[in-house]
Formats: structure tokens, C-alpha cells, sequence
């Protein structure tokens, strides 16, 4: 007799195995990892390397990004259009993006265009120009995005965050500034790109239905293998500030809602706090069973989302929660907010919601590597952080083995609200008395 | 084009019916092991009445609030304590649900769906509570957001004249404010019913078991008589339509502007939507070329058959052709129309190079690969070609209808675009007194 109402048995969540990954590396320090996924007749590649906005000096926030957008807009032996037409005819995709971290070339073609994939990944990578015309209308462009950028509440407000925890470290400048576009020029551009882009600073991941292995290394060697070696350039020093309590609100008038985040410094991404702060983050706010998503949204109605993130980087990191609110209950919000970050850090999670998150995390781990952009994409942010493969196949055992005391030992030091800082976006007309009853707070004009 | 470009790979398909109405698509796959559980029911926001604007994604949120067996939270909690995902979108013309899950998970899937169709929990907290996450989403994807208000509150109004077309998806708080739970027991019965719902299942399962955890859980789930289909008819149009809207949160101006759809299969379908690939598609598309580069004058843009709120997919007539361009404000959104349009009539008059042609084709074999990766976008499509098309083998074969489209054809797709008196333009300009809508 069919039993509605308990949810069926399944049996425990299959096990994860990661497909063979072959590595060698060029005579001229480039890694190379290849992977077999015959499933469709597409190639995936990605060029990563290491060191993306942490390198751009004070003065030129945004030369990592912009770098990477230039690279496909003229070579020494292609033009933009050139470029833009011949990903067309191979059937791909290919754009340069850049993080805190790391400049990363991601490019795909049907399988039977590989070889015209390779040959365009490494003019890019090897021979951009910045020709002056392309350089101009990036700069006008992205003084107009930023423009557009700004409009947004959430992007005010990370903005803000990332200064709020790390700065003077170069984390606190991930996007640039209308001064820092305007300084922009070839010589900065081409300077970037010889400082950053060498072999031995790279990481070099291939997968999709690819030819044989010996013919599959020869077309990498012929392209990549001339590729001189370089010094690889240093991070800057691992510096940041003590976390401190400062409360921060953003200006923007006509803001119908309070955008908050609430956090401080967090964790290197190598840390041993790593796991068990991503478990306690996903109990917290994680997804839509977490606390804050059933406290903040389901129970209290404040919000349409309450969730939390770490952004593990890899000289440091940082922890928030996140939220946006109706005007009228900004305060009630953050106090709500403070009281679940303060529970995490003092006491025990839950059995039942470690296994969820535990599961959770393992499931969706193994569900993004569906496509070969998901596996690409973990293959190499797991090198660029300079962590063994092994990791990407332990890791749905590590997020199902943290045990209660650990995630109250990791919440204690990167998730209790003592010194967090809060940033608020909002109109201060609207808010800024709720603000006042938390504490003193510095008031900026939204740029 | 290549003689294999027609037949990428072939997707398994098994359609079938319950005897209470309900289609079913099976398509198993054994590579990764997850698996995808996707429902779509027949009814978006054009079925809505007038006074109750907003009310399938209100209709939406209920559906999370728990059923007889999972009591609130726990839908959210079963999927993630099992590994899985979820979420739920309300479009125009149907209301899609899905969970992806580890493969042996299957079953969790199918019950949480099957007990929210046969019993809903409907009551008075969980409206009251679910109208304020409603009215907490708007404010925060529309009200706080530049150009958003705009686009979902004015451009239908803006393109369409019948009511059930133009008025707004995600509604007003006067209309979310008078829902009754007597709205959503009524809809939920006439619309969540069996006989107006496609369930695809894509992934890491047998077929035997799907077939039979499928005809327990949902077999039992009466039918319910089908309500009229809403007239969606649009009068003809006799003049362009152009309105400046001012934006106090936008900093940059932006325009939309759309042309009336083809119908959905007709050979114009196809050829708009390979136009479209042809002026916005990649950077070596025409807009790219000619009015970023070459013009300097727009900044970002997008395009789609069914833009905002829809793509060929899920395209259904009255539809628009239609598109919102970021421009550098050296530029008066007179002039980016007139570019635009001369783009378009360039195709119309000049035709597209061989060459260019066979850019856009192998750029469409490229994205269909694309689209066919995860079982969560093969459910997808499944389910949408099945509840719109009842024909999901256009998974199959809806391919080669594009790779088809000629020169001819996708000229007079542009000159259907090109009639001005078709034109709606909705000029979107930074300022502080928004035109009353």
C-alpha cells in the first residue's frame, strides 16, 4: 500500500569519482591538464593565471579587467574582427575575465575546431596590442558601465563591503574608479600582460572530445611551446587590517529598500577553518533552508532573500551575510542578522542541519560538474589556488564529515558580529535614524 | 552547412499520457548520476484577470508553502538534505517548477511534486505571509533596480493593446493586496490540475521505475475541467508608439524597442530568430561591428524572440521582437533607432554573404550542443517543446528548421521588421519625474 505521507526512502547520496585527469607540464612551466568527455562534440579551455585585480597598483584599479577585455581586441597578427569572426566559424565562445585572484582566458569550439581554438587562445594570450582605437572606446565604455554599475544598490554596497574589510590590501579595490579608467593607457595595458601572462604563471586545462593524447600534446606544444619563460610576479603582501564594528550607509536617494551586508575578514582559502566555515555558512545562509532565509524571509517577512557567503580568496577572505529590506524595518533586519551570526559562533549546529548542509553542498558539488564548463571551471580555480586535484575528489566526503564543534570553532573566528562591520545602502531620510540607535555611523554620498 | 549538422546526437524521448491526462516525457541518460524532475502547468500571467495582476507568481510562491504530507519548510529542506536544488519561474504563458537531484534521489523529487498537486496547503498565513515576500521581491527586482520598473510595468503596456497581453507579470500591491485565499483555492483547482501539466524527467534513471513511481504518485490525481484558453488577440496597429520615460535610479539611457513576432513555427519564426543572431549575436554580429565599434554609440544591448520575458523557446504569439540597447549618451534615442532600423534594412535590402550566414548556423549548432549538457536544460526543453508544441522530439529536429533558414527568408523577416508603423520604442532616460503610467 502506497504510504503518502512520509517521504519515500532513498538510499545515501551516490559517490562522486572524478573523471581521469592526465597532467604534464611544458618544458617552459606551463601545466597542462587534460580531460576525456566524449558526450558531446564540443572542446572546453581555460588559460588561468594567477594574480588578477590583487596586482593592479593603487592608482589603476581595474587594469587587471581591462587587460583581459582587450587581449581579444587586436594581435600582432589578427584584428579585433578577425578575432571576433573566427570564434564565430569555429562555433565558440571566447572572453578573458578577471577576480581578486586570478586573469582567466575561457574559450570553447565544436571538437572539430580544436586546433583553430589553441591557435587563437594563444595569439591572444601571447601577442595582444591594445591597438589605441580599442583602448579609447573600452575607456569610454566602461565609464559608462561603471555609470550604470552604480545605479545598482548591490553594487554600491559590495563595493563598499570590500573596502570596509580589506582595505588597504588591493581585495578592497576590486572594481575601478572614473579616475583609475582615465589613467588607463597601452603601456600600463602591455605592462600587465608581460608581468602576468607567462607560462610558468599559468595554468592550462583542455577537456571535451579530444583527439588522441600524443596529437592532442603535439597541437599544444606547437602553440604554447615557443612560449618564453618570465619571472611570475609576486602578490603583494598579505597585510590586512584587524577587524573592527564600523557602521557604514551609503547615500542613495529614492531607495525604496535597505540593502545590507553585515561581515568582516574571513579565512585564506587554504585554511583549515575552510570546511567548516562552509558548512556553518551554508546552515546560516546557505540556500533556502537556512536560517536566515527562514528566519529573515519565511518567518519575518523582511525580506525576499537573507542569504550569507564567504569569499574565499587566497591571501585571505571574508565572511557576510546579506539581505535588503524594507525601509521600515532596517533595524529590526540587522539586529535579527547580528543575533543569527552571534548563535553560530556560541553555540552547536544542529545534527540534522549539519547533514543537510553536508549533503547539500556534496550534491550541488557534483551536480555543477554536469557540463565541461563546470568541470573546466573547477579544475582550474583548484590549481590556480595551488591545491592538489585530490581535493576536487575528497570533497563531498570533507563537507559530510565536519563535525558541530568545528563549525562552532571556525563561526567563532570568522562569523561572530563583535567586530563586523555593517554597510547599508539606502536613503538616508528613510533610515539613518535606525541606523543611529546601533551606533555611530558614517555617512557617504552614493558616487 | 555540413551534412551531420542536422543530427548533432539524439536525445532519447518516451512520451505518454496518464489516464487522469497528465503528459509525461521520459528521457533517460546514465552518464552523470543526477537526474532532473521538471513540471510545467498551462497557465502564466496572461491568464490572469483584471484586479488580480501579479497573482500565477503570487500562485508561485503558495506553491513552496507546503502541501498535506510536507508541511511547511519542508520542500525546501528535503530537496537540499538530499543534495539537490530547486526553484520555480513564472512566465507569460505557463508556470515551470524543478528539482535536480542526485540520481538515486529520483523519488523525493516525484512525491514533493505529486503532493503539492493533489493538496496544496492553501490558508490565510501562508498568503498574507507569501504576498509580503511578493511585494518584498518587487521592490527589490523592480522598484530599487534602474530601468526594471520601466520594462516590466510600461513596455507591455507600451507594445500591446489586449489587457491580458499588456498588463504587468509581477503586478501592483493594490492587486496583491486583494487576493483571497478563495482566489487561490480557485485557481489552484481549475489550473494545477493534472490534464494542464507536462512532467519531464532527464538524467540518471530507468525508465521502468520512473514509469512506475510516476503512475503512484501522480495516478490518483483527478482532472479537472479545462477553462477556456484567454483571448489573447492584438488589434491591428496603424502608427509607431514612442514614450520618453524618465528613470531617477538609471544613470546611463537606454531604449527598447519592438516589432510584432511572427507566429510561433512559422517559417518567419525561424528566420527572426537567425536575424536576431545576425544583428546581436557574439562580437562579430552586426550591432557589434557597426554600432558598438563602428558608431560608438551603443554600449550594451540585448535582443530576443519574446525579449523580456521570453526566447524562441518559449516564444507564443501575440509576441514582440524586441530589444533594449544601452547607449553612450552623446547619442539622442532618435538616433539609435534610426541605426538600429537601418541594420535591419540593410539585411532587407542587401541580403547576408554566404559567409555570414554560415557564422550564425554553426553558431546555432554550437549553442544547441550547449543547451543539451545538463539534464536540468534537456528537462526544460522537453517539458516547454511538449506543453507548447506537443512535439517534445523538437529536441531532436527543431535544429535543422533553423540551419534551414535562407537569405530570402531572413530578408523578409527583416522587412516585416521594418515597417515603422509596427515600431514601439520606449526611451528610457536618466530623471527625477517619472512620466505617470
Amino acid at each position: 500500500m502506497l504510504d503518502r505521507t512520509k517521504p519515500p526512502e532513498t538510499p545515501d547520496l551516490p559517490p562522486f569519482k572524478l573523471p581521469p585527469v592526465f597532467e604534464t607540464r611544458l618544458a617552459n612551466g606551463l601545466p597542462v591538464l587534460l580531460v576525456e568527455d566524449r558526450r558531446f562534440p564540443l572542446v572546453t579551455a581555460r588559460l588561468g593565471f594567477e594574480g588578477g585585480s590583487k596586482l593592479d597598483p593603487a592608482n589603476l584599479a581595474g587594469l587587471a579587467e581591462s587587460t583581459g577585455a582587450l587581449l581579444t581586441e587586436g594581435t600582432a597578427r589578427r584584428s579585433a574582427r578577425e578575432i571576433a569572426e573566427e570564434v564565430a566559424a569555429i562555433g565558440g565562445a571566447l572572453r578573458a575575465g578577471s577576480g581578486p585572484d586570478a586573469l582567466l582566458l575561457s574559450g570553447n569550439a565544436l571538437a572539430e575546431n580544436l586546433p583553430r581554438l589553441l591557435e587563437l587562445m594563444a595569439d591572444v594570450a601571447r601577442n595582444a596590442t591594445f591597438p589605441e582605437d580599442e583602448v579609447a572606446l573600452r575607456k569610454q565604455n566602461r565609464q559608462q558601465e561603471l555609470l550604470a554599475q552604480r545605479s545598482e544598490a548591490a553594487f554600491l554596497a559590495e563595493e563598499k563591503f570590500a573596502q570596509a574589510v580589506y582595505s588597504p590590501h588591493p581585495y578592497s579595490r576590486q572594481e575601478p574608479t572614473p579616475e583609475s579608467i582615465d589613467r588607463l593607457d597601452r603601456a600600463a595595458l602591455a605592462g600587465f600582460r608581460d608581468r602576468c601572462l607567462v607560462p610558468n604563471n599559468a595554468v592550462l586545462v583542455l577537456l571535451g572530445a579530444l583527439p588522441p593524447r600524443d596529437r592532442t600534446l603535439e597541437m599544444i606544444e606547437a602553440r604554447f611551446g615557443d612560449w618564453a619563460r618570465a619571472e611570475a610576479p609576486a602578490a603583494p603582501p598579505a597585510e590586512f587590517p584587524v577587524p573592527r564594528r564600523t557602521i557604514t550607509l551609503v547615500h542613495r536617494p529614492g531607495s525604496v529598500e535597505a540593502d545590507i551586508r553585515i561581515g568582516r575578514l574571513g579565512i585564506p582559502r587554504a585554511h583549515p577553518d575552510y570546511f567548516p566555515l562552509l558548512v556553518g555558512n551554508t546552515i546560516l545562509g546557505g540556500g533556502a533552508s537556512s536560517r536566515l532565509f527562514t528566519n529573515i524571509r519565511e518567518k519575518q517577512g523582511f525580506a525576499y532573500d537573507a542569504h550569507s557567503t564567504i569569499q574565499p580568496l587566497k591571501d585571505s577572505g571574508s565572511f557576510a551575510v546579506i539581505t535588503e529590506v524594507r525601509n521600515e524595518v532596517a533595524r529590526p533586519a540587522i539586529e535579527a542578522l547580528l543575533g543569527e551570526m552571534q548563535r553560530m559562533a556560541e553555540t552547536d549546529v544542529a545534527a540534522a542541519e549539519l547533514a543537510t548542509a553536508g549533503n547539500y553542498l556534496s550534491g550541488v558539488f557534483v551536480i555543477r560538474l554536469e557540463t565541461q564548463d563546470g568541470l573546466a571551471g573547477q579544475l582550474v580555480a583548484t590549481r590556480l589556488l595551488g591545491l592538489p586535484l585530490e581535493y576536487l575528489e575528497s570533497y563531498c566526503a570533507r563537507v559530510r564529515s565536519v563535525s558541530p564543534q568545528a563549525v562552532r570553532a571556525a563561526a567563532g573566528r570568522s562569523i561572530h558580529p563583535e567586530r563586523a562591520a555593517i554597510v547599508v545602502v539606502g536613503d538616508a531620510g528613510q533610515i539613518l535614524g535606525q541606523l543611529e540607535a546601533l551606533g555611530a555611523v558614517s555617512v557617504e554620498e552614493a558616487q | 552547412m555540413t551534412a551531420a549538422a542536422g543530427a548533432l546526437l539524439q536525445i532519447p524521448i518516451e512520451k505518454y499520457a496518464l489516464p487522469n491526462g497528465m503528459r509525461v516525457i521520459l528521457s533517460p541518460d546514465h552518464s552523470v548520476p543526477v537526474v532532473t524532475v521538471y513540471i510545467a502547468y498551462g497557465v502564466g500571467a496572461r491568464a490572469e484577470e483584471r484586479g488580480r495582476t501579479g497573482f500565477a507568481h503570487l500562485f508561485e510562491h503558495m506553491m513552496f508553502q507546503g502541501s498535506a504530507n510536507a508541511p511547511k519548510g519542508m520542500h525546501f529542506q528535503l530537496v537540499e538534505s538530499n543534495g539537490g536544488s530547486l526553484n520555480g519561474s513564472t512566465h507569460p504563458d505557463y508556470t515551470d517548477y524543478f528539482e535536480v537531484l542526485p540520481s538515486n534521489k529520483l523519488a523525493v523529487g516525484l512525491w514533493l511534486e505529486s503532493d503539492r498537486m493533489r493538496a496544496l496547503a492553501i490558508n490565510a498565513e501562508n498568503l498574507a505571509n507569501q504576498k509580503e515576500a511578493v511585494k518584498q521581491e518587487r521592490r527589490l527586482s523592480f522598484d530599487n533596480q534602474p530601468y526594471a520598473t520601466a520594462i516590466v510595468d510600461r513596455w507591455p503596456e507600451l507594445a500591446f493593446s489586449n489587457w491580458q497581453n499588456s498588463h504587468s507579470l509581477i503586478g501592483s500591491f493594490a492587486d496583491l493586496e486583494a487576493a483571497s485565499v478563495e482566489d487561490v483555492a480557485r485557481f489552484f483547482l481549475t489550473h494545477y490540475a493534472p490534464n494542464n501539466a507536462v512532467l519531464a524527467l532527464s538524467g540518471d534513471f530507468r525508465a521502468e521505475e520512473a514509469r512506475r513511481l510516476v503512475e503512484e504518485w501522480f495516478g490518483g490525481i483527478p482532472p479537472q475541467p479545462r477553462p477556456p484558453a484567454p483571448d489573447l488577440t492584438e488589434p491591428p496597429r496603424q502608427e509607431p508608439r514612442w514614450e520618453l520615460y524618465r528613470d531617477p535610479l538609471a544613470r546611463v539611457p537606454a531604449i527598447v524597442i519592438g516589432y510584432p513576432g511572427p507566429a510561433r513555427r512559422s517559417p518567419g519564426f525561424y528566420a527572426t530568430a537567425v536575424l536576431d543572431i545576425l544583428l546581436t549575436g557574439g562580437d562579430s554580429s552586426r550591432f557589434h561591428l557597426h554600432l558598438l565599434k563602428g558608431r560608438q554609440s551603443v554600449i550594451q544591448y540585448e535582443a530576443n524572440l519574446g525579449w523580456p520575458f521570453a526566447g524562441p523557446v518559449d516564444y507564443r504569439e501575440p509576441g514582440q521582437y524586441a530589444m533594449m540597447l544601452l547607449y553612450n549618451p552623446a547619442f539622442t534615442g532618435e538616433q539609435i533607432t534610426a541605426q538600429v532600423e537601418a541594420e535591419i534594412a540593410r539585411i532587407r535590402d542587401e541580403g547576408v554573404p554566404e559567409a555570414e550566414l554560415e557564422r550564425a548556423r554553426t553558431y546555432l549548432r554550437s549553442a544547441r550542443l550547449h543547451r543539451l549538457e545538463s539534464s536540468h536544460s534537456r528537462a526544460m526543453l522537453l517539458g516547454k517543446y511538449e506543453l507548447l508544441d506537443q512535439r517534445p522530439e523538437l529536441i531532436n529536429t527543431e535544429l535543422s528548421e533553423y540551419l534551414e533558414a535562407g537569405a530570402a527568408e531572413i530578408q523578409a523577416a527583416a522587412a516585416e521588421c521594418c515597417d515603422p508603423a509596427q515600431r514601439t520604442v520606449l526611451n528610457i532616460v536618466p530623471g527625477n519625474n517619472a512620466l505617470p503610467t
